[in-house]
């Protein structure tokens, strides 16, 4: 497969952090070069893309290798492990966080922490159901203060936060299965002074 | 049928399995550590869910991450493989109380076979013929003598606790023996905390010949034949082939049907393989039973052209012997060589990225991997990188179609033991069939052939 890093200037159009304008960018690349499969990373940000035809079955979102993957690195900026090929029935919503992918770099010096599921379950974001959720983007958490739960097994995890700051992304839904080390959420942290 | 199996395990038995499930037409949930991220059951699987990183304890052996990745994705059924957790009797157990189906057997049958003591005591209970023994620890040096006689010399003392040939004498003859049992004694308190000792015979020049078993949920069980596996190293079965040089049909058939029928009387429900010692003058001595689908089943598969993967699944989902198999019939030759990861000479396990891999095909040639150009073997796991089969009308010819196929196997980037079993089968004896475990212990190094080479 192809791996090829392109520089970077961004559009602004994006669905949970995954920029429409670049991977419209991408798939014209692709038929440019009539490749069948494309893959390309980045700090912060990775991307498979795949033509239809080229893969047997479809797949279901989150716990699989779907057509396209959006994977948050470590500077965490890139939108959730979204799948937005033809088989997608659910992409992250806007989380209103004004960051996007191409300032993954940038991103990496503004103490934006993510939160990644320590395990395999459903994600809550709530204590009960209908419940109001634990956090929303825009709260304030401590270190230690509960972000959500994840039920594995029929126990509920609650998961916490290891970081103080501020909730600026929230990568996932409400009763969406999560794998181990999938991006939750993502935490300006707080300035030590 | 099933409509959805989660794939507990990695490399070749993975795709393996997904090959059986693409077959059946059911669908497939991979499941992976952080290290096998770009591994192909990953890619092949029709869903792949991350269950830890890279240490199988956190991974793969970890039980709640597995269960919550099949029930995020809803499966109806597990394949554990071979390994990891293949005869856990409790995971077994969870899978049981989880509504998913375990494919494999009972939990109560793993736990049974994994107890040694107690598997052989339930085989011997079940007429199959067990290596002569003290039945536990010998008491004193009266019985000791008493036991010597009636099984007869030679014998060996083992101590109970212990193991790594502490506490561990071979004695040919009865006035060996008092001495013997002495020195065994005391090294085995000095080493185990413990003298006790038990006794049984000795097998000389062993070779290790095992039956492949498939039953199902109503009771029935077939054998498929036997598997020559003397080839080893340090107990890991290196080479295998079926059938063995040293078991003629009626030896075939006889034992055959005792494993049949002892089977039968556990109600043991899956693929399974019953192993033996085969003593010099001709006599098989049961040692142990593998509650699982093994390593080395292709060549079950090459000589029987059954497909035990794809019959195992079936009977977990219910489907009788008579509906899955075809009639059992033997022909040919089959040999398969395990390709690990290591360097032939020292066997420590060589990981890294692999720069050429081209795989052998042709006439009687199958190859099971997961490996490719450009994969990483990671430190983490087993060193099986490949098994490379050969099948042919005799033994001669799947000899011959190995020996071409392992000059036709490239592997470039990491070491392999490739150069090991080019020698193995151009080895006189071993052409001639006339082997024991002992065979790779004797085998003069080789490294200094190769540069001779």
């Amino acid at each position: 497969m192809a791996k090829k890093s392109t520089p970077q200037k961004l559009g602004s159009s994006q669905i949970g952090g995954v920029d429409l304008q670049e991977v419209e960018r991408l798939l014209e690349f692709m038929a440019k070069h009539g490749l069948e499969e494309f893959e390309y990373e980045r700090s912060g940000f990775r991307i498979r893309l795949r033509k239809p035809f080229s893969q047997p079955m479809g797949f279901s979102r989150a716990v699989s290798a779907p057509d396209i993957v959006i994977a948050a690195g470590p500077s965490g900026h890139a939108g959730p492990a979204a799948t937005a090929g033809a088989t997608s029935g659910t992409t992250s919503s806007g989380t209103a966080a004004p960051d996007h992918a191409g300032e993954a770099g940038r991103a990496a010096s503004e103490d934006v922490h993510v939160v990644k599921s320590p395990i395999v379950g459903t994600f809550y974001a709530a204590p009960s159901v209908g419940g109001e959720p634990f956090v929303k983007v825009g709260s304030r958490v401590d270190e230690g203060q509960a972000l959500c739960i994840i039920e594995a097994m029929k126990l509920m995890n609650e998961i916490e936060s290891d970081v103080a700051g501020e909730v600026v992304r929230i990568f996932v839904e409400n009763g969406q299965p999560v794998e181990y080390g999938e991006a939750l959420f993502g935490i300006r942290a707080h300035r030590k002074k | 049928m099933f409509r959805k199996i989660l794939i507990a395990n990695r490399g070749e038995i993975a795709l393996r399995i997904l090959s059986a499930c693409r077959e059946l037409n059911v669908r497939t949930v991979a499941v992976y550590s952080e290290a096998d991220r770009h591994a192909l059951h990953v890619r092949f699987a029709d869903e792949a869910i991350c269950i830890g990183p890279p240490r199988s304890s956190e991974s793969y052996l970890n039980i709640p991450q597995v269960i919550s990745a099949a029930e995020i994705a809803n499966v109806d059924a597990i394949h554990p493989g071979y390994g990891f957790l293949s005869e856990n009797a409790n995971f077994a157990e969870v899978c049981e109380a989880s509504h998913i189906t375990f494919i494999g057997p009972t939990p109560d049958a793993i736990r049974l076979m994994g107890e040694k003591d107690k598997a052989k005591e339930a085989m011997a209970a079940a007429g199959i013929p067990v290596i002569p023994g003290s039945a536990g620890v010998v008491p004193d040096e009266e019985s000791a003598k008493e036991i010597a006689r009636d099984i007869g010399y030679p014998v060996m003392i083992k101590a109970a606790e212990g193991g790594g040939g502490r506490g561990m004498r071979i004695v040919r003859s009865a006035k060996e023996l008092i001495p013997a049992f002495r020195t065994a004694r005391t090294e085995a308190e000095q080493a185990f905390g413990s003298p006790n000792v038990y006794m049984e015979k000795l097998i000389e020049r062993p070779r290790h010949i095992e039956f492949q078993v498939l039953g199902d949920k109503h009771g029935n069980v077939v054998h498929l034949g036997e598997r020559e596996c003397s080839l080893q190293r340090r107990h890991q079965k290196v080479l295998e082939e079926s059938p063995s040089a040293a078991v003629d049909a009626s030896t075939r058939q006889k034992l055959g049907k005792q494993v049949v029928d002892a089977l039968k009387k556990i109600g043991y429900s899956s693929a399974g393989t019953m192993e033996f010692l085969r003593e010099d003058g001709g006599n098989l001595y049961f040692i142990e039973m593998n509650a699982r689908i093994q390593v080395e089943h292709p060549v079950t598969e090459m000589v029987t052209g059954i497909d035990l993967v794809k019959s195992q699944i079936r009977v977990a989902a219910g489907e009788k012997l008579s509906s899955v198999l075809p009639p059992v019939e033997f022909r040919g030759h089959a040999i398969e060589c395990r390709i690990n990861a290591e360097d032939p000479e020292t066997f420590t396990p060589s990981a890294g990225r692999v720069t050429a891999f081209r795989v052998p095909g042709g006439p009687g040639i199958r190859v099971d991997t997961a490996c490719y150009a450009d994969a990483v073997i990671p430190p983490y796991y087993d060193s099986l990188i490949a098994k490379l089969i050969s099948y042919g009308h005799d033994r001669a010819e799947a000899i011959v179609r190995m020996q071409r196929a392992l000059d036709g196997f490239v592997v470039e980037g990491v070491k392999t033991t490739i150069p090991l079993h080019k020698r193995i089968l151009a080895d006189p004896d071993f052409v001639a069939g006339k082997f024991d475990t002992h065979f790779l212990e004797r085998m003069p190094a080789l490294e200094a052939k190769a540069k001779a080479k």
